[in-house]
């Protein structure tokens, strides 16, 4: 009975495994291009290292925002990271948050008139258990 | 959180002041002695790395019983867990004026493929997991997923009973 619901269970978690590589791969194919991309290298010239078309759509209504591109170890589970998006909702500033889970990133856009203070944005990742490695704050264009 | 398994059906509410620890109320429908009780818990955060990759945790956990007979239990839980396979265990000690006992489990398993983040999130793992009571490990697979502020995880064990979880984050 039991391996029975399992096998039921486990045949819908292949065929969406199947799906996602699809997609990843379809994904894999643009990023290289980087065609059309608005940022792969940040002011300071370092590499991105993140997704560059959820980063594009990140920023494709925050023009003049400020974005904070935070790195962070150990957000490994969207439900875990959830917390975070949470933390930051409850701030008045804000204005948006996406989570890059496949390269530890969290990106934050902010008004162009807020005063980002770098330490605020560390205790609130860390209150949710994970840590701040780096921060990079750009401008939307 | 709701929890079922052969012994009982409870509903844990906790909140966690800090990442740090949690308190929490658990209320327990026992099976066998057809009564109703609730717990406090409490947990604590003994030690967590976390790298780029991976998360490591360590918690200490521990819970007082309102049900008149004095149970208390503690003991430990952890994980390590990556975005693609996660390997957890548990000891946990339960003492009461009629009995005394404990429970562990381990638990490992491997997500088929990498969601990003928003996406249904699904997991294939196997438990295995013992009572002194009956000195035998009873083991089978689990199926979990996950999306936004839910997640669900489910088994039946070798006695055909099912081990519930559901979770919602507030």
């Amino acid at each position: 009975m039991r391996y029975l619901l399992f096998s039921i269970l486990f045949v819908p978690a292949l065929a969406l495994a199947e799906d996602k590589m699809h997609s990843d791969h379809s994904h894999h194919g643009a990023h290289h291009s980087h065609e059309g991309h608005l940022h792969t290298q940040l002011v300071d010239g370092t590499d991105m290292q993140m997704d560059v078309e959820r980063f594009d759509k990140f920023v494709a209504d925050q023009s003049g925002n400020q974005i904070v591109i935070a790195s962070v170890t150990g957000m490994v589970c969207d439900f875990c990271a959830r917390g975070i998006e949470k933390t930051f909702k409850k701030d008045t500033d804000f204005q948006k948050i996406d989570v890059d889970l496949a390269n530890g990133k969290v990106l934050i856009a902010y008004a162009a008139s807020t005063k980002i203070v770098n330490k605020d944005i560390e205790r609130k990742i860390l209150s949710n258990g994970q840590t701040v490695t780096d921060i990079q704050i750009l401008k939307a264009p | 959180m709701i929890l079922s398994d052969e012994r009982e059906d409870s509903v844990y509410y906790h909140y966690s002041p800090s990442y740090k620890y949690s308190l929490g109320i658990e209320l327990v429908d026992e099976k066998q002695h057809t009564k109703n009780h609730a717990n406090l818990r409490y947990t604590y955060l003994l030690d967590r790395k976390n790298t780029q990759y991976s998360q490591r945790n360590l918690y200490f956990q521990s819970s007082l019983s309102t049900g008149g007979n004095d149970e208390i239990s503690y003991g430990f839980l952890g994980d390590w867990e990556t975005r693609r396979y996660f390997i957890g265990f548990g000891a946990e000690e339960l003492n009461s004026s009629m009995r005394d006992y404990s429970k562990q489990f381990i638990q490992i398993g491997f997500a088929p493929y990498l969601g990003n983040y928003g996406d249904l999130h699904s997991w294939l793992m196997v438990k295995s997991k013992r009572d002194s009571l009956t000195d035998e490990w009873n083991s089978y697979p689990v199926i979990k997923f996950f999306k936004g502020d839910y997640l669900l995880e489910f088994g039946i064990d070798e006695n055909n009973e099912p081990d519930l979880h559901f979770m919602i984050r507030f």
